[in-house]
Order: C-alpha cells, then structure tokens, then sequence
C-alpha cells in the first residue's frame, strides 16, 4: 500500500468522524446521539485498519477488535440507560434532563 | 495550501448544514446537491494524490472502488445525522456499516470486515432499533419535535469541519513531505498478509490478556445493562426455606 492510497483511507476516516461530531452536537434525541458516537467510532476503525494494512502489521486489527468491545458494551449501558431515562420523563430530549447541569 | 480540500471541506460543512432537521424540507435536496458537489470536490483533490500514486505501482485493488463506497458511506453517515426519523437513521447506519466492511475487505482484513456486518449491522443496531420502538411516545406519525428541530446546527458544523479542514490540511503537508522524502516507498511486507490466521496468532500472542479482559468487560456490562433497565418492582420475598410464598 503506498502512502497516496493511506491517505485517502486518512482522510476519509477524518471525514466519517467529522460528520459524527456533528451528529453528536445538534441532535437532541438520545438515541441518536448515540448512533453518532457509532459513526464516530467507524472512523476511526477504518484509521486503524488503514494503517494496519500500510504497516503489514495486524495489530491494527487486534485493536478494531477492542474497539468492537468497547462499542458493543457502550451500546448495551447506553440503550438501557435511555430506556431508564424514557421511562422517567416519557421522552428522549435531552433538553428534558437539562436540570442536571447543577 | 491544498485549495481543493478546502474546497471540498466548505462544500461539505454547507451542505450537512443545509440537510440538518429544520422542519424544513425544500433545503434537504439543495443540500444532497451540494454534498454531492463537497464528493466531487474532494474526489478531485485526492486524484491529485493519486497522481503521485502512478509511479509506485501498488499491486492492489483497483482506486475506482474506494471512491465508490468511500461516497456510499459519507453519504450514509449524513443520512444518519440528517434523518428526522430515527428508526430510518438506523438503516442507514446498517449502509454506513457494509460499506465500511466493502473498505476493510480492500484492506485485507476480511474477518474484521465479516465481525462488523455481525457484531454492527447484526447486534448493536437491533439493539438500537429495539430500543427506538420500545421508546418512542405512543406510534406517533410526525417525527417529534426534538428530532424535527436540531440544536444548533451552524455552531456544531462549524467546529466539526475546522477541526476536519485542519487535519486534511496537515495530511496534505505530510503527503508532500511524505511524497518526497526517504521512505515513501513501502514494504512489501511479509507474505500472506490478511486473514484470519494472521489476527488470531497476533491477539493470542501479544493481546491474550486484554482479550479475557475484554470478555470480562462485556460481562460486566451485561450485567450493568440489565440492571439498569430493570423495572422497579418491589422485590419478591423468599421464606427462610427459599420458597416463594403463594399470596
């Protein structure tokens, strides 16, 4: 793989993870702000795997696979979090929570 | 200064900013047009990469299919963060997630690319999909109000595409330096690289402990999920004998 080709995979990871950013600053649903935080995570493991195959080393891999992990058990406490949080106030805004902020 | 990246960074961040929920619909296709425009741009700019490309002759899969599903999951990615309708959100996630795989086939990590169709598209997304129709109040046929109307979308695209201008800007420099400075050229690398052998040996060589660690950490977080969900019903009493009392 040579370095052109790395830096389109680069650039596109950076992209996915700016469009995430986004996401994760203007929706207001809970879930989606969540689904965001996926987005994000897919840029990076597209990062990973690019420099993976640029290195011929797999422990890029190996780290997508952690990051697989970490994504699925953030998935699993958030959605019940969302689902407690549903539960208390019969809406996903956070806006509704916003009486937190102390 | 790499003025088609600039380029096609602007055109990015107005089009995502056009597309944003607004309760309003006509903008939507003026921004799909734009973004369309911000994939062009930036296809223009990485063919100015490309050119440098020619001259290493790397053996591999053709450019033509990273820009296809490069554009399919930029493209998902926006459906995701535009649409006002979660549930339509998560299907184009599930896009966003095969056409990431289709980029990690051309990578050479096919297993990787076979665990996030499963593990992505399979688990956490029915995970998600469950969860919007568990929580949505009462089957309503407009989107609520919250989905509707974004916060703040002129801030949020603002600081998300300086900070991805930046990072394109310096990768662009470091391309150049790259481009032409020692050791551009790259290894060949050791033979049969890829697959699912190569990951194996590596994460039970060098990653066996994060590995049980990462087990443990679903584990707990199994557990946590459960208990977090939970209804709060009072708890059953037990007689001393274990036996659930019949009322």
């Amino acid at each position: 793989m040579s370095n052109p080709v790395l830096y389109r995979y680069l650039a596109l990871g950076a992209a996915l993870f700016a469009v995430g950013l986004v996401g994760f600053l203007t929706r207001r649903n809970m879930i989606m702000i969540f689904l965001s935080t996926e987005i994000m995570f897919q840029g990076i493991a597209i990062n990973l795997i690019a420099f993976s195959c640029y290195h011929q080393n797999a422990a890029g891999q190996s780290f997508v696979i952690f990051l697989l992990t970490i994504a699925a058990a953030e998935a699993s406490l958030a959605l019940g979090l969302v689902v407690m949080l549903f539960r208390r106030r019969e809406t996903l805004n956070v806006d509704a929570w916003s009486d937190m902020q102390g | 200064m790499d003025y088609t990246l600039i380029l096609a960074t602007a055109l990015g961040a107005i089009s995502l900013y056009l597309m944003l929920p607004r309760g309003r619909a006509a903008l939507v296709k003026l921004g799909a047009l734009i973004g369309v425009l911000a994939l062009g741009a930036g296809l223009l700019g990485w063919f100015h990469w490309t050119a440098q490309e020619q001259a290493v002759h790397y053996p591999g899969p053709p450019a033509i299919f990273f820009y296809i599903f490069a554009a399919i999951a930029l493209a998902s990615a926006a459906g995701v963060v535009c649409h006002p309708r979660p549930l339509y959100a998560a299907l184009y996630f599930v896009l966003l997630t095969l056409a990431a795989a289709a980029l990690f086939l051309l990578l050479r990590a096919e297993f990787i690319a076979v665990v996030l169709i499963i593990i992505y598209a399979g688990a956490i997304l029915v995970t998600y999909v469950f969860v919007i129709m568990l929580a949505s109040p009462g089957g309503e046929i407009p989107a609520a109000d919250y989905d509707r109307i974004s916060a703040d979308p002129l801030a949020a695209v603002l600081v998300s595409f300086l900070l991805l201008g930046t990072i394109l800007q310096m990768m662009s420099y470091g391309q150049a330096a790259l481009a032409h400075g020692p050791g551009a050229v790259p290894a060949a690398g050791p033979a049969g690289f890829g697959g699912m052998g190569m990951l194996g040996a590596n994460l039970y060589s060098h990653y066996a402990l994060p590995l049980e660690l990462a087990g443990v950490l679903l584990t707990v977080s199994l557990v946590g999920a459960v208990m977090i969900a939970r209804k709060n019903e009072p708890p059953v009493r037990m007689l001393d004998s274990g036996e659930i009392p019949a009322e």
